[in-house]
């Protein structure tokens, strides 16, 4: 007796049951029926590589209004999307982002150029300028202001004359406190007209160029100064706690949101440098990419990112612990970055630079603007591991990696590699004509710091 | 910073809600731990890794290790990446719950029974309703029958040796369209799915659509014979009788690359579907493997003692297996690994088979008047006598020649074409169950088949990644043989060696030279002066004048650094004379006795 049975396929279990079901799918996944899997997943890979490059449009908007360059810029803190920038000419400008309107707006706020803007509580602002003096605005619109002649002629709540021009402002957290850098580091209290304390090191003579609050211990503030110094103080013991002096000195600091003990610095060597505070004596990541000084940093809300404007006349976007090959932003008409700024979100960046515009670009550049459908942010991710996958082959990681430089910048970044190369080349050939064992090769990281002083 | 920071954790929040959130967190570090870490405990707070992206589940245990590894980003990759490998492996045998299908089967119960006794009535008998529909005898005018199924087998196309073109979807019974064209059509296939098909007619190969317009005429290809369609490159691959293959790109149009065969006119064709290399059967018994990017066949193999007649390649075992059968009667067949000699041979009655191998890797040979099917472990054992495997079924038909054979895919289903028409008969536990829709799903809808469309040729893989091994691409690169120093002594790269040393490397190096200077001149000053450094006197007595200096000259002259037959030639003869010298002066002097003369001389080879 014959056992036979013949293969058929019920078509029930194939066809949808009803008209306007889906279709059932099978699957199997013997490597057998799959043949090519790798190299068709390869070429989905190249794929996914060119498609992000050709929606890599970073740009979003232009916010005018400033005459002269924008110097500083300031995000709200518990808001997403309002900014204030200070401009050269003494303008001062709370730009509502996702509007692109005008919040509140003062073209005489400071005589001279605002040298650095914050926000305090319940929408109050500071701002303060090299004419000497701190002044408190109210942005919120309140009801005895409604008939008069708009915001722009609003006139300050108060007004904290100093004794020299200010360079940098920032708040407290939570306290009505704030700090100001000059040639001294001072802490004032919103409600007394005089600075509350002096905080600096009695043997420093520096100018302090930028102080920030430390985001999750409110009361430690650091500043650098001209003098190339990076400090750190306890505004609860009124005093310098340590300090350290680099090759170079700094341009912008910038507290890490999500990990109190890090703070990066933009340094005047094309360089960026985050340091752990726990050991100051080397920086625990050098960033390096931009071809003249970084004039400004900004962490992202998320701590994974931050962003970098410099002298270069590019805006840098650098994944945390990734020393090169950041995304890079530039323009025609954009001139030298002198103020970045991450909103809220950590989907955009705030550029500000010397043409006197404030430019919103994404923070990825290939970023999709406007609702997503379920299957597209599936197509995405899937898109996304497939680069992260296939990221050591040849071709897609070329596609990723390569991005079109302005000419001056590309020289720029040729002659200085060709002088970095020069340079090492030397060091190795007088190590090689030195006596064995005298002249060993330093660290890059162990260069950076000069003194370390507590 | 730690005076910093512990101070910093001493004073207490400012705000209310602080305050509470700061409570709330378990004070287990000074509490258990004597050594309290001031900056730990403030930091921690802020810096634990958010709930949603802690582990869920602890890590398999067969997960690699990698301790061993310094740079903490690097372990903490690969261990994860360890991890979720592990994870998957495990989770791969839960994929078996998809195949739901069973594959069908004859078995029989006692020695006595043989399945292939059991005929096609009673195999019909067994089979469901569905399945009795394979079945088929399509009586068609017009020659010899080629057939041609689409890869979700649910379409069929057959051409006549004198023009009649059909396609049809045999399951719905639905003609596609019916062509008459009038000249010798020599193949048929379809192209990315039904939609479209190439004919090999009299002078070019053709394109038609699925309702029969001409679409294009495709010139390049002279004289066609057999057509194969590579789905995953796009590429239509033809070979006709001037012996030329050529890959003409169906989704660009281009013709990607011609190879001159150099081996006459073609009239067997097959695709390994595993890795897109062309199999040829060439009329002096060769068979050639081509892919697109060498322009000579990758393997070449002397299969038969005649042309051979078809070629199959086996798609179960991931084309490792290949079935040849030639004109001399015999099917071998061959270990796509190891190419030394066939892995089994048998003489089919009837001379001239054509071969086709199933999905489940069930072997067709039709033959003469009847088609044979074997089944897989017999016909790939490696087996020394020349006598056919155990036969699976058999099926007389009585149309000679029998000109084609197809398996059905995800069917029980073997198509023959012959002089007659068409005719289909069940094989019971050929076809595989279960389809993937991903890759071809018989019962597809238009829409499905659209984007399945346009998604391969968003897939489209390059013609020049075809390659014997289909695994190479996403592998790691083999280490280059070809290093720029050129062995373990010189670090040198060999374009910067001095010219004596570069061919020393090559082995062309004339090593002989320097010792023939002294060859020639050092007869006399053999033994005990070498170590004491020569007088000007000794020097001047030992120059040697006159003797042999054409000769020397000439030697020198010919100094190239590279062995020359004439210069070797000339130093031979030198080498000779100077033996036979060396010789008389021996016999002279008395140390030698000269060599008598012996009756066997006469055999001696003259020099």
């Amino acid at each position: 007796m014959v056992k036979i049975s013949v293969l058929q396929h019920a078509p029930s279990a194939h066809l949808p049951q009803r008209p306007g079901d889906p279709t059932p799918t099978s699957r199997n996944l013997d490597p057998l029926m799959h043949p090519f899997a790798r190299a068709r997943e390869r070429t989905r890979a190249l794929n996914a590589a060119k498609m992000e490059r050709m929606f890599a449009k970073p740009f979003v908007a232009a916010l005018e209004g400033h005459v002269d360059a924008v110097e500083t810029m300031a995000r709200k803190p518990d808001t997403l999307d309002v900014v204030a920038s200070g401009s050269w000419d003494g303008g001062l400008i709370v730009h509502d982002v996702s509007r692109r309107t005008k919040a509140f707006y003062n073209d005489q706020a400071h005589k001279g150029k605002v040298s650095g803007v914050c926000f305090g509580q319940e929408g109050r602002l500071l701002s303060c300028g090299v004419d000497r003096n701190i002044k408190l605005w109210n942005t919120e619109r309140s009801l005895d202001d409604e008939n008069g002649a708009g915001p722009s002629q609003r006139k300050p709540v108060s007004i904290f004359p100093g004794k020299s021009a200010f360079n940098s402002i920032d708040h407290h957290r939570y306290d009505p406190l704030f700090a100001t850098g000059s040639n001294l580091v001072q802490v004032w209290d919103e409600t007394k007209s005089a600075a509350v304390s002096n905080l600096t090191l009695p043997t420093s003579t520096e100018t302090v160029t930028a102080i920030r609050f430390n985001l999750s211990e409110a009361s430690v503030l650091a500043s650098i100064g001209s003098d190339r110094s990076f400090t750190l103080y306890d505004i609860r013991t009124g005093k310098a706690e340590r300090r350290i002096i680099m090759q170079m000195r700094s341009n912008s600091l910038s507290w890490s949101p999500t990990f109190p003990t890090t703070v990066l610095l933009a340094s005047e060597d094309h360089n960026l440098y985050t340091f752990d505070i726990r050991s100051l004596n080397n920086p625990t990541q050098i960033y390096k990419a931009h071809v003249a000084a970084v004039m400004s940093c900004d962490w992202s809300p998320t701590g994974l990112e931050f962003v970098s404007g410099g002298w270069d006349r590019t805006v840098r976007v650098w994944k945390e612990g990734r020393g090169s090959a950041p995304e890079v932003y530039h323009t025609k008409r954009m001139q030298r970055v002198m103020s970045t700024v991450y909103t809220g979100d950590a989907r955009f960046v705030l550029s500000g630079s010397d043409d006197g515009n404030v430019r919103i670009w994404k923070a990825h550049a290939s970023d999709k603007l406007g609702i997503i459908t379920a299957r597209e942010r599936a197509a995405i991710e899937y898109r996304e591991s497939l680069k992260a996958r296939w990221k050591a082959d040849a071709e897609v990681s070329k596609i990723s990696r390569v991005r079109h430089l302005p000419k001056p910048v590309y020289k720029a970044a040729q002659l200085k590699r060709t002088m970095l190369e020069a340079q090492r080349v030397k060091e190795e050939r007088r190590r090689k004509h030195t006596r064995a064992g005298e002249n060993k090769p330093k660290a890059e990281r162990k260069k950076v710091v000069i003194a370390e002083q507590s | 910073m730690d005076a910093l920071v512990a101070k910093a954790d001493a004073i207490k929040p400012l705000f209310k809600k602080r305050k509470t959130a700061h409570d709330a967190r378990p004070k287990a570090g000074p509490s258990k731990k004597p050594s309290h870490n001031p900056t730990t405990t403030s930091v921690s707070q802020h810096t634990a890794l958010p709930r949603s992206l802690r582990p869920s589940s602890p890590p398999p245990e067969d997960a690699k290790k990698y301790n061993h590894i310094h740079n903490k980003k690097l372990r903490t990759q690969l261990t994860r990446q360890s991890t979720q490998n592990a994870r998957a492996k495990k989770l791969v045998k839960d994929a078996e719950l998809l195949l739901t299908e069973d594959a069908g089967l004859m078995e029989v119960e006692g020695e006595l029974e043989k399945t292939w006794r059991v005929g096609q009535d009673e195999i019909m008998g067994a089979a469901g309703q569905q399945a009795a529909q394979g079945r088929q005898e399509w009586k068609l005018d017009g020659g010899p029958y080629r057939t041609r199924y689409t890869r979700n087998g649910r379409h069929l196309a057959v051409v006549g040796k004198k023009g009649h073109v059909a396609t049809f979807d045999w399951q719905a019974g639905t003609l596609h369209t019916e062509l008459q064209l009038g000249e010798t059509c020599r193949d048929i296939t379809f192209l990315q799915d039904h939609s479209h098909f190439a004919v090999a007619q009299k002078k070019y190969v053709f394109i038609y659509d699925r309702d029969g317009v001409e679409l294009h005429k495709l010139k390049s290809h002279i004289e066609p014979t057999r057509l194969e369609f590579l789905p995953y490159h796009w590429l239509l691959v033809s070979v006709g009788n001037a012996g030329y293959l050529k890959y003409q790109d169906t989704s660009t149009g281009q013709l990607v690359v011609e190879h001159r065969t150099k081996l006459g006119a073609c009239h067997t064709m097959c695709q390994n579907p595993h890795n897109a290399v062309i199999h040829l059967g060439h009329q002096n018994g060769t068979v050639t493997l081509w892919t697109p990017n060498l322009p000579h066949p990758a393997v070449r193999l002397l299969a038969h003692l005649g042309p051979v007649a078809s070629v199959s390649v086996d798609p179960s075992t991931g084309g490792r297996y290949m079935a040849t059968a030639g004109e001399d009667g015999t099917v071998k067949v061959w270990d796509c690994r190891n190419w030394k000699g066939a892995v089994r041979t048998w003489n089919s009655r009837g001379g001239n088979a054509i071969l086709d191998w199933s999905q489940k890797g069930a072997l067709g040979v039709a033959t003469g008047g009847s088609v044979n099917v074997y089944t897989k472990p017999s016909i790939q054992t490696p087996f020394a006598a020349v006598v056919p495997p155990p036969l699976y079924l058999t099926h007389p038909i009585p149309h000679r020649p029998l000109t084609s054979l197809r398996f059905c895919p995800f069917q029980d289903i073997l198509t023959i074409g012959h002089s007659a028409g068409v005719s289909g008969i069940l094989v019971p536990g050929s076809g595989e169950p279960n389809f993937d829709s991903s890759e071809a799903d018989p019962f597809e809808n238009k829409k499905a088949r659209r984007e399945r469309e346009v998604k391969n040729l968003l897939d489209k893989v390059q013609p020049d990644a075809i390659t014997l091994d289909p695994d190479f691409i996403g592998s790691l690169a083999p280490t280059p043989k070809l290093t720029t120093a050129v062995n373990s002594s010189h670090d040198i790269p060999y374009a910067r060696l001095p010219r004596h040393e570069r061919l020393r490397v090559s082995g062309r190096a004339d090593e002989t030279e320097d010792g023939d200077n002294d060859a020639v001149g050092n007869d006399e000053d053999d033994d005990g002066q070498k170590k004491r450094p020569l007088t000007k006197a000794d020097k001047e007595k030992k120059k040697m004048r006159g003797k042999n200096k054409s000769l020397k000259r000439y030697l020198r002259k010919q100094r190239k650094n590279v062995i020359d037959p004439r210069a070797v030639a000339v130093r031979a003869k030198l080498e000779k004379e100077r033996e036979q010298r060396r010789k008389a002066q021996a016999i002279a002097s008395g140390a030698e006795q000269p060599h008598k003369p012996s009756a066997l001389d006469r055999f001696k080879r003259p020099s």
